[in-house]
């Protein structure tokens, strides 16, 4: 909403600076998003008079003029061509600049030559001077215009002014109006509210004789108001008319449809006008009559802005007994308007039912000022006096007779909402006391009457709201006009009260942060990847159902992720097309996931992988070595340990799968945990990935459930440890699992640790074997082992590895 | 006579044998030719015992002061050996050429914590400070939780389809469709149905706008909510604890002012400004960070609880506007590019 300093101060008396109106009104929940200055406008602009025009000797489409300022005759060269000598116009002299366009710096006018021909000015077009619409050709004044007059004066533009843009919140439909913020101020300052006086000539025709209102559906149009004039005259504007619309950007048309729009702007009521003659008489009383009704399904309707619109049932329409004549509260029809010829004027101010018109103007995509203001709620009570308002200031722009009366279609009249206020409670919900008087001041300086009380222990009074305040609806709304003009920076801050919440998730809270504690002490670094991704890198992840969105912005954004990899994989490819190769990510975060019909949230872990594995060196054998998948499975393991959660198993998946070369899952009794493993060559090349990249995810909710947090101080070991090594010619197809099984099975006593220090496949190792060397610690947690009694469970242990193994033992 | 001048012979040997032991030793180069001099004077076969031997030639009275004078030597000589041996050891244990200390040494990598973590935790360690729990809920929800509980009516602008996603597929006639939240308030709901009042909670969450991408946009944001329902609980209260928790923040200059505004769960409703030498820095004197207000009565009476006797209030922000303005990021989209360059920086 637009408005001006001085539009508001026609309606309120405040004597504070335009700065300082601003702060008031953001301080009042109005927040000024925007203020413009008008000021210095048409600096060094005087109305001129065109006392010769002629052909530029060396150019066709140019005239070589002596224009007459005010002060004396100069030359100026102009290429317009809608003057003649005679004509006044707006002329810029040398040394000023014509008014910036958004985002241009202002042009400054210098003496120069066109064509050889010196020109000292420049004679203005409308746009030039950011007046109105594009014309071609200069803008010429009117011939009473005095010749040297600055022309700001000559637009009744002398003073500064303030353009305010306010963000109004949508619970406020009444402060999208001069006279609602006006009113605001009034109750802030104590400043009466002065509202136009309107006082009409009726003539003698009544208009219930010119025409009839029939409403088909109350819940949808609850009031329907016209008025008639007769023996307009449809023009231009005058000044003041056309100055206050375009200083707050609205386009001026003539002066009857003008004075809608301002009349809109002042009360917040839309308004339309249409050619009563282009309304065709009923059948039945002779008279135009107004049908509001809804449209007929697939209905078509031609709007004021020249569009065909295919209407449903759903829309209202004001229609005459043979068409549609408007879109109800939205736009007006083409074949009614107001146009150069029309004479007589029907005037409607109606009311319409806010969710509706919203329906409307959102399914034609077409918001204009009207539907603006109906779907959030206009006054009903203001109709009449809107519509009174607006025929006094047709009378006074473009003449002719009111006709008597008003045919007001009203079903069932507005009756005030009552609403009590506890005045203890008022200080209780805002932590301050203000006295009960005071209380019911602020909210009557706010148009509320006191219907009853104070009464009653404690007391309480019951105040009437007034039809624009659509949003109190209870005590507590009152509360918050009593805060509002009570100033909330004046109550003051009480500390926090000593309390303790309590909830379930607060210590899972503490266990995600310690998931991403351990994982950046591990050298990685936490991404934060998009919730929506697309269905196509998706389903590289997930086999079964996505979860789509019905609306989705875009195809790269139309399902949520059923895995956190996508995000990861993006991560890397944005990192490795500006050639940061070297990654370490994590994410933490919530996957979607549809199975049997249900959706589900899931918290996972994922990690990436890929490039260097150390932080650049300068010098050393591993220095140029790049992550492989024992880094990831170290990463896997420590973190796991790391987090409470023992036990793993880890199985290779037979086959590649469409995000993996090479893959294992993650188990963990009989929950599978994840997986992990190498992306497929041809992705990596896809997301333009060189070096190999190693990828992981698992289930965090699973593995919040299973882990076990619980330490327990084991006695460090007293006596000392006898070890033994054995290194082993195998299948290479054995697994590490497959030999710690057999060696458990084997269940040699004292055993404390196996480690396995050696994989090494090559020279006098035979093509199809490996040979694996493991470190056994054997300890007596009592006493001393002697190697005798260790020789001989490890020499048992070697037996039954060569026998359940087929290995070769290594001397 | 003899046996007077033998002794004073024996004496006499001592000084210059020690002094010449002493030189080899302190001029040997290093530690084979330390060894050489210890053979030479020390070994078995050196000089200085063979001197020693003498000893037990002497008469037995004489005896006593000689073991004294010579022993003094080889207690010497001993200690410059090792002195020396000590200094040459050094010297060998040396590189040859000496380190460059200011050569970059190998890195360990820590990780580090996106910056929306780090503030996440900030604003979370604040409200535990003063009793706060934190809670969460489901980042697809149904219109009942997302808006109507939140009374906020059908036809509120916060519904149109422009703003919400809305999850295709499955649904049915009898199932509403679900959405994605678009705002963490719809976790008030879903904890107060659960659990009796007094109520004290922050939840941090994801969030989704239909909103394109841009410098200030991104469909998935962040955004962290507080709910506080109580007895008597007063729009002070509030005051007080957001100007605790920005200040915490954002720093103990930190300055914070309440403008009247309209959310449909709130009511009175407040937007939040604050000042800092931040925002001055930043050529603005308020900025706006937060929105906030006491809980509307009418999403009390949603959840079951008692309007008269239970009130609270609830407020909310978005964490990408805080990290942004914390660390002066322009972009939006930055979060979530996850570019090392950036990581690297918080």
């Amino acid at each position: 909403m637009k408005v001006t300093f001085n539009w508001l101060k026609q309606y309120v008396e405040f004597d504070w600076s335009p700065a300082e109106l601003a702060e008031r009104l953001t301080m009042l929940g109005l927040e000024v998003e925007n203020v413009q200055k008008l000021e210095g406008e048409f600096e060094g602009v005087v109305v001129a008079q065109v006392v010769t025009k002629d052909k530029h000797p060396n150019a066709d489409k140019l005239n070589v003029c002596r224009v007459n300022d005010g002060q004396g005759e100069r030359q100026i060269v102009c290429g317009a061509q809608n003057f003649k000598a005679g004509d006044k116009v707006p002329l810029i002299l040398p040394g000023f600049s014509l008014p910036a366009k958004p985002g241009e710096a202002p042009l400054l006018i210098k003496v120069g030559k066109i064509r050889g021909v010196e020109s000292l000015g420049m004679m203005c077009a409308p746009q030039e001077l950011g007046l109105g619409d594009e014309v071609s050709g200069l803008l010429i004044l009117r011939e009473d215009a005095r010749v040297g007059q600055p022309f700001s004066e000559y637009l009744g533009r002398s003073g500064t002014d303030m353009v305010y843009d306010l963000e109004i919140t949508p619970n406020r439909p009444d402060l999208n109006s001069v006279i609602g913020i006006a009113r605001e101020i009034s109750a802030v300052t104590g400043n009466p509210l002065r509202l136009p006086e309107v006082n009409l000539t009726e003539a003698s025709g009544r208009v219930a004789d010119a025409v009839a209102v029939r409403i088909e559906d109350a819940e949808l149009c609850p009031r329907y108001t016209a008025r008639v004039i007769r023996g307009v005259k449809v023009a231009a504007s005058p000044d003041w008319l056309r100055h206050a619309l375009e200083k707050v950007g609205v386009r001026s048309i003539n002066n009857v449809v003008d004075v809608t729009n301002y009349v809109m702007l002042e009360t917040g009521q839309p308004l339309h006008a249409f050619d009563y003659h282009l309304l065709a008489k009923s059948a039945a009383n002779g008279l135009p009559t107004i049908v509001i009704r809804p449209a007929a399904e697939g209905e078509k309707f031609i709007t004021l802005d020249g569009q065909e619109r295919a209407l449903t049932r759903q829309m209202l329409l004001i229609a005459d007994e043979t068409k549609a004549v408007a879109l109800a509260g939205v736009m007006g029809g083409q074949n009614s308007e107001i146009n150069p010829n029309t004479v007589d004027v029907l005037i409607e101010s109606a009311c319409f039912k806010p969710q509706n018109i919203r329906a409307t103007s959102r399914k034609l995509d077409l918001r204009t000022e009207s539907s603006y203001r109906y779907e959030r709620g206009a006054d009903i009570g203001i109709c009449d006096w809107a519509s009174q308002r607006a025929a006094q200031l047709i009378l006074a722009t473009a003449g002719g007779k009111l006709a008597r009366g008003l045919v007001d279609a009203w079903p069932q009249p507005f009756a005030p909402r009552q609403i009590t206020l506890r005045h203890a409670q008022c200080d209780a919900v805002l932590g301050v006391a203000i006295p009960a008087a005071q209380q019911t001041q602020f909210l009557q300086r706010l148009a509320l009457k006191v219907e009853a009380g104070p009464a009653g222990e404690p007391p309480a009074t019951t105040f009437g709201v007034p039809s624009f305040r659509v949003d109190l609806k209870r005590e507590i709304d009152l509360i918050e006009e009593v805060a509002r003009l009570y100033g909330v920076d004046k109550i003051p801050a009480t500390p926090p009260r000593g309390a303790v919440g309590a909830h379930p998730h607060d210590a899972v809270h503490d266990q995600l942060a310690n998931v991403r504690r351990i994982l950046t002490g591990l050298g990685l670094y936490e991404a934060q990847g998009q919730t929506l991704v697309s269905d196509v890198v998706a389903r590289l992840t997930h086999g079964s159902a996505l979860v789509p969105l019905s609306n989705p912005l875009s195809s790269d954004m139309n399902v949520l992720r059923p895995s956190l990899l996508p995000g990861l994989l993006a991560a890397l490819r944005h990192n490795v097309s500006r050639k940061i190769n070297d990654l370490a990510l994590f994410e933490v975060g919530r996957v979607f996931l549809e199975s049997e019909g249900q959706r589900r949230e899931e918290r996972r872990v994922a990690l990436a992988l890929t490039g260097q594995r150390h932080p650049l060196f300068w010098s050393g054998e591993e220095r140029e070595a790049r992550f492989d998948i024992s880094d990831l499975k170290g990463l896997l393991e420590e973190f796991l340990e790391q987090f409470g959660v023992r036990g793993m198993n880890y199985v290779r998946r037979p086959e590649s799968t469409a995000l993996f070369l090479e893959s294992a899952t993650v188990h963990l009794g009989r929950f599978q945990l994840g997986e992990f493993g190498l992306l497929l060559p041809s992705l990596a090349r896809q997301h333009d990935l060189r070096d190999a990249v190693l990828l992981a995810e698992l289930n965090l909710d699973l593995l919040l459930a299973r882990r076990n947090p619980n330490k327990s101080f084991r006695p460090l070991p007293a006596f000392p440890a006898i070890r033994r090594d054995i290194a082993m010619i195998l299948p290479a197809a054995t697994t590490h699992e497959s030999i710690l099984q057999v060696i458990k099975q084997a269940k040699p006593a004292n055993l404390e640790a196996v480690e396995l220090f050696d994989v090494f496949r090559g020279k006098n190792v035979p093509a199809g074997q490996k040979s694996m060397a493991y470190a056994f610690t054997y300890r007596h947690a009592d006493r001393t082992l002697t190697d005798a009694e260790v020789n001989a469970v490890h020499d048992k242990l070697v037996v039954h590895l060569k026998q359940r193994l087929q290995a070769t033992v290594r001397e | 006579m003899a046996e007077n001048d033998f002794m004073a012979g024996f004496l006499d040997q001592i000084e210059p044998l020690k002094q010449a032991a002493l030189a080899e030793l302190d001029g040997a180069a290093d530690l084979a030719a330390l060894e050489q001099a210890r053979v030479n004077y020390l070994g078995a076969n050196g000089r200085f015992t063979a001197l020693m031997k003498q000893l037990g030639t002497l008469p037995r009275e004489e005896k006593p002061a000689a073991g004294k004078a010579i022993n003094g030597a080889k207690v010497e000589l001993e200690a410059a050996l090792a002195r020396r041996r000590g200094e040459l050891e050094l010297k060998a244990a040396l590189p040859a050429e000496p380190t460059d200390f200011t050569l970059p040494g190998r890195r360990r990598i820590l990780g580090k914590l996106h910056p929306l973590t780090q503030v996440t935790e900030d604003i979370v360690r604040s409200f535990r400070k003063i009793g706060f729990v934190v809670a969460e809920g489901p980042e697809v929800e149904d219109d009942y939780h997302c808006f109507d509980a939140l009374n906020t009516p059908a036809d509120h602008p916060a519904r149109d389809t422009q703003d919400t996603f809305y999850l295709g597929g499955a649904e049915t006639e009898a199932a509403p469709p679900l959405l994605l939240r678009t705002h963490t308030s719809s976790v008030q709901i879903r904890v107060m149905e659960k659990q009796s009042p007094p109520v004290r909670i922050i939840v941090p969450g994801r969030c989704y706008r239909r909103d394109n991408a841009d410098a200030t946009h991104n469909p998935t944001f962040h955004q962290v909510e507080g709910l506080y329902v109580d007895r008597n609980v007063t729009v002070g209260d509030l005051k007080g604890t957001v100007e605790f928790v920005f200040k915490e923040l954002m720093g103990e200059e930190t300055q914070i002012r309440f403008r009247p505004h309209y959310f449909s769960y709130t009511e009175p409703s407040f937007e939040i400004d604050f000042s800092s030498p931040m925002t001055r820095k930043m050529g603005r004197e308020w900025l706006e960070i937060a929105g906030c207000g006491m809980v509307h009565p009418q999403v009390i009476e949603n959840v079951g609880y008692d309007a008269e006797v239970w009130n609270g209030w609830a407020f909310g922000f978005g964490i990408e506007r805080i990290a942004m303005i914390r660390y002066g990021i322009n972009d939006i989209r930055l979060f979530y590019e996850n570019d090392l360059r950036f990581l690297k920086q918080f």
